[in-house]
Order: C-alpha cells, then structure tokens, then sequence
C-alpha cells in the first residue's frame, strides 16, 4: 500500500477540517495529494509532537474536525500522548499514523515497527484508545477515514504503508515559519477569530 | 502555598486571557492543581510529561485560544525538544509557569539540578523569563509573559521561588 494513494482517498473525504502533519517526504506528498487542503494544513517538522499539537488545536475548536497524520517514528517518540487523548476524549480528533517501518528521510534505517513484534494500533487501545486498528490496503484505510472523520471519540488508523516516496512531485518552497502564518490565517479567516492581530500603537 | 498565592496565580492566568492549562503535577505547586482543576473557567488537561504539555499549548495557539503550561522547573528540561522546534522553528509560542526547585534554601539533594540547569538552559533557548518571590509580583509577572510572547511569538517563563512556595 503506498502512502500517497492512502493520502488521495483521505483528501477526497477533507473539505473543511484542519491538518497536521509530520516530516519527511511525507509533507511533500500530502502537499501534492490534497492541493486544496493546503492552506488548512500544519507543515511541521519535528517528532513527537503531531498528534499533541493536534489535541491542543482540538481542545481550542471543539466545534471543528482535526485530523494528525503522524508517523511511526513520531507516535514511538512520545507514545504518552495516547493516554493523553484518551483520557481527554476529544470527539473531534482522527488520527492517521503512517507506518512505514522506517526512518524515511534519512534514508530508511529501521524504526522499531519494523521488527513486526510492536503494533501501534494495540498500544493505542492498551492506552485507552479504544477505536485504534491497522489498515492493509487502500479501501480498509478510505473505510477507516469515513468512521474516523465521523466519530464522537478519539480515532486512530495505522495505515501500513510502503517505504517508498511518490515520484516526481512538487517539493513544498515555504518554511515552518511561512507554514505557521499561512495556517493561522486559515484559521482566522474560516473562525473569524484572530490569533496574531495588529501591535498596539503605544 | 498559600491560597491567597494560589489566587494571584488564577488571577494572573485569566487576566491573561487562559482557558486552557496543561499540567504535570509537583509538590510546590501542591495546592494550585486541585484549585485550578475546580476553576469552571479553566480546562486543565494533564501530560504524561511536560514536552507533551508544551506541544499542546502550541496546539491550543494555533487555536486562538490561550494556554499555559504548569510545572516544576524539572519540566523544563523534558520540554526542551518541542520548544526549540516549535519556537525557533515556526514561531508557535508557549508561556510557563514553574516552580523554582533547587534555588538557594532548597533542602533536597535530588531538586539541586533543577536548580542548576533551569537558568541556563532557559538562557540556551532565549526564553526571556522573571522570578518572582514575591506574591504581589505574581499577577502582573504572568500576563507579562503573555504580553511579550504574544508580540515575539516566542516563549517566556515565569519561576515562582522563595516563600511563593515554601
């Protein structure tokens, strides 16, 4: 199962939730596989801290759907998080985790669920993520998104993907900071709110 | 501590503008959790350890709601990673609040590198941060914070020391 066919059937599904995401060639892909989701997604680069960013963003807007696309590398650097969600309960957070069994960026030395002994889905629902399973093939992880982006607790997908990146697309120019301004002002924008208003005049 | 410094602390918070507190409990700041837990205008949510709390704050930012992390200074150190990224990375901020373990008076072998590292490394990362040893000083120490990271986008710290906490 490729990553990026897996991201093409998430993005049909996105029109109006909120996006973060991890690092690698991953970024690029999901840039390239949900065009229009874009502006409505967090670029970062960092482990461990995806899916606690995205709680945080859910705990800030209840109302709106939030969706973490984490990564094996990132989910095992900082599994608390789990008990976290669980015990939080947001019903507005589904949560991808792609599973490549590999550090992919730095050339694909082994993460630990390569060994095939550690399961992520089961850690998740030993943590009290109790809605957490592994997708194989691309229709098991569209019918994951469906349940996942429709339900009123935490939703965890493993989907167990290949090591390899999709071929010639487009890389992503903009950086963590230019990332930053471009989805909080989507989010001002799409909440009339603001986050980062004028300075005082004083 | 005291409650009326338990108060400044909840005060200073919603002065701020805070709704969301996250937090890994420690025995200076004993009697806030339970207080700020009770507070109906505030949601705590609890870490597993206090880089996580770090990286939810940031969350809670992209919001546009207000969060706080609360900690012992030890947290400090176990936040360094998702502070260093979020902050100098992307300029996602985090305001702190910590007690100051390991200060002079401490009577805790194990608290003396809390102590010992919690200046340098807020001074590695650039976090411009206050102690205050005072209660009076608490209040506007807080939403200091929150005025000056809320203009750089970058984190601050406030440690409350001294007979704040003992």
């Amino acid at each position: 199962m490729k990553r990026f066919d897996c991201m093409k059937a998430l993005a049909r599904r996105l029109s109006d939730e909120l996006v973060i995401l991890s690092l690698g060639a991953s970024v690029d892909e999901w840039y390239n596989a949900a065009p229009h989701m874009r502006e409505a997604s967090l670029f970062q680069q960092q482990l461990g801290c995806v899916s606690a960013q995205a709680l945080g963003l859910a705990a800030g807007l209840p109302h709106r759907r939030i969706v973490s696309l984490d990564t094996d590398g990132g989910m095992m650097f900082n599994l608390g998080i789990l008990a976290t969600i669980a015990n939080e309960q947001p019903n507005n957070l589904f949560i991808v985790v792609w599973d490549n069994e590999c550090y992919q960026s730095i050339g694909g030395p082994p993460t630990h669920t390569a060994s095939g002994r550690v399961d992520i889905a089961a850690i998740a629902r030993g943590a009290g993520v109790t809605r957490a399973h592994t997708a194989h093939t691309v229709e098991e992880f569209d019918k994951h998104c469906a349940e996942g982006l429709a339900a009123r607790e935490p939703y965890l997908v493993v989907a167990k993907v290949s090591g390899t990146v999709q071929p010639d697309i487009k890389r992503k120019h903009s950086d963590g900071r230019e990332d930053k301004y471009i989805f909080v002002r989507h989010v001002e924008r799409t909440e009339n709110i603001v986050i980062m208003g004028p300075s005082e005049h004083n | 501590m005291k409650p009326s410094a338990v108060d400044a602390v909840i005060r200073g918070l919603k002065k701020a503008g805070v709704s969301i507190v996250c937090y890994l409990p420690d025995s200076l700041f004993k009697e806030l959790y339970p207080a700020l837990d009770a507070d109906p205008d505030i949601r705590t949510i609890r870490v597993t350890n206090e880089g996580e709390g770090a990286a939810i704050c940031g969350g809670v930012f992209l919001s546009g709601k207000r969060a706080a992390l609360v900690m012992e200074n030890s947290g400090l150190r176990a936040s360094v990673e998702p502070l260093a990224r979020m902050g100098l990375g992307a300029g996602i901020p985090v305001v702190m609040l910590m007690s100051y373990r390991g200060e002079l008076g401490e009577n805790n072998w194990w608290a003396i590198p809390h102590g010992i590292t919690m200046e340098p490394v807020l001074n590695a990362l650039r976090i411009p941060y206050r102690i205050v040893t005072e209660e009076e000083r608490i209040e506007r120490a807080i939403t200091d914070a929150f005025s000056w990271s809320y203009s750089a986008y970058y984190h601050s710290a406030v440690a409350l020391g001294g007979s704040v906490v003992r």
